[in-house]
């Protein structure tokens, strides 16, 4: 029986996988958060297979520095740490994850962003940024400007419109 | 109901039917690897199943297992229910794995993220593994943990030292054990550990030796150097130790003090991004960088590398260019 929203918003919380989850302290079902993301994303033109992207290539960049600065062009600079171990999806899918962290500075904007290979795959295959005030939330709007995300125009659909696969 | 399902044509366990076999297995003490927790994500809890190519595959063991696993009967245990006869197989060196109630006997500071943890060995009140191989560790269920959580850890003391076992955690953000090993583990304090597990370990003969490691990837080569100095090697042994600045480094006094008392070990700690202030005056670059730098082409070595999965296959890239064969390149992924 394919896992509802609810299954999986259980494996989310904290000390489950992780010590902190994946929901933070957002008062938003695991639904509604999906949807005002996947909103967010159509409404900034992207999809989160295109966000997925762009994160996917700085962590590959950064692998070849193993566990040093990398710098990536046209303004990156990008760090990827690894630890033993992997990490299972929270949506309960056949899926484990290593435990790399990936942080990226953009030097022309002075900021930076870190994620996890798991974001990589939550935000690729589920369209999912985790809650408001957990510990590797991605804003939507900040990845793009950080990572300086841009795609054509579209009035389809951003992607997965639910977190179930 | 209990019915009777049989490992490796020896040994009869007596399990409840229609429990995940996965975790019948466990509560009887026979342990095989899992990193999911028995959701079917991991693929590592194979076992053969007499007859098992007949009995239906879940979707799970579809993505998992090959076609020709499955024509052999591999199953994954935590998709497959107990059922009365059931004849499976497992590796032998499975069956030596153990459960371990152990105390805390002292924990170190080795650096500003990693923490030595010494064991002492309870029930069973000894442990035989080999220098390189694992323990998995038991974080308890508790007010920030929701289940029983297991994590690898390489044994860092030497195989000589059965009653009392030392690991190195690094401290990972977020981490369910790691945090629990840092912020609230006490001396005194009981946990339990399985093992031992794992096919890195150093191999008994007279080749040369490189080490490759940085981080806690030293665990497993120290255990090596402990028990090569213990044994009394007079084998020729390079020790690479990969580190971004000196803050990184940790156990230098007694990597110096081995170089004194194995005849002929040479510890090389290589610093990719060491500050000013670290005065550093050895090897500096990428480890790759430095093997490349080091090692002499058609080396007879055999080498044992530990660390991320990137790390290992660029190090095995330059081992290879190097001439030294895959069948003389051991690892352990961390992965």
């Amino acid at each position: 029986m394919k896992p509802t929203l609810e299954d999986v918003q259980k494996e989310m919380l904290p000390g489950v996988i992780t010590r902190d989850g994946f929901l933070g302290s957002d008062p938003r079902t695991l639904e509604a958060i999906l949807q005002d993301d996947n909103e967010t994303v159509r409404g900034l033109g992207l999809t989160h297979a295109l966000i997925a992207a762009k994160m996917r290539a700085l962590m590959q960049a950064g692998l070849r520095g193993l566990g040093t600065w990398v710098a990536v062009a046209p303004h990156f600079v990008v760090l990827v740490d690894s630890v033993r171990g992997v990490l299972p999806c929270p949506f309960l899918h056949e899926g484990t994850f290593p435990k790399t962290r990936v942080t990226v500075k953009n030097t022309r904007l002075g900021r930076e962003i870190t994620f996890t290979e798991l974001n990589v795959h939550l935000i690729e295959a589920h369209g999912f940024y985790e809650g408001q005030g957990a510990p590797f939330r991605l804003d939507p709007p900040t990845l793009a400007q950080v990572l300086e995300i841009s795609g054509p125009e579209t009035n389809s659909a951003a992607g997965q419109s639910s977190g179930e696969n | 109901m209990s019915v009777t399902v049989t490992i490796n044509d020896r040994r009869l366990l007596a399990l409840p039917e229609g429990v995940p076999l996965l975790s019948a297995l466990n509560a009887n003490h026979v342990f095989l690897p899992s990193a999911c927790g028995g959701r079917g994500a991991c693929g590592l809890c194979r076992v053969t199943v007499h007859g098992g190519a007949a009995l239906p595959f879940s979707p799970a063991e579809l993505k998992k297992l090959s076609a020709a696993e499955r024509q052999h009967g591999v199953h994954l245990a935590c998709q497959l229910e107990v059922r009365d006869g059931l004849q499976i197989w497992i590796p032998d060196e499975l069956l030596r794995v153990s459960l371990f109630e152990v105390e805390v006997a002292a924990l170190r500071d080795l650096t500003h993220d990693i923490k030595e943890v010494t064991l002492q060995l309870l029930t069973p009140p000894s442990i035989d593994f080999k220098a390189g191989q694992y323990v998995q560790l038991r974080a308890p269920e508790g007010p920030r943990r929701k289940r029983n959580v297991w994590r690898a850890y390489s044994i860092a003391s030497p195989p000589s030292q059965k009653t009392r076992i030392q690991l190195q955690v690094r401290l990972v953000p977020n981490g369910l054990v790691s945090v629990f090993v840092h912020q609230e583990l006490r001396t005194g304090d009981r946990l339990q550990i399985t093992g031992p597990w794992g096919e890195f370990y150093l191999r008994e003969n007279a080749s040369e030796l490189l080490l490759v490691a940085g981080g806690v990837g030293m665990a497993p080569i120290r255990a090596m150097l402990l028990d090569l100095l213990e044994k009394k090697s007079t084998r020729s042994i390079r020790y690479f130790f990969g580190a971004v600045s000196a803050a990184d480094l940790f156990l230098m006094d007694e990597m110096r003090a081995l170089e004194r008392e194995l005849p002929h070990f040479q510890f090389v700690p290589a610093l990719s991004a060491p500050r000013p202030e670290d005065a550093w005056t050895g090897e500096r670059g990428l480890i790759t960088e430095v093997l490349e730098r080091r090692l002499e082409t058609d080396s007879q070595a055999e080498a044992y590398l530990c660390g991320s999965p990137a790390m290992i296959e660029a190090c095995v890239a330059v081992l290879l260019r190097k001439g030294i064969p895959d069948s003389r390149i051991f690892y352990d992924k961390f992965a």
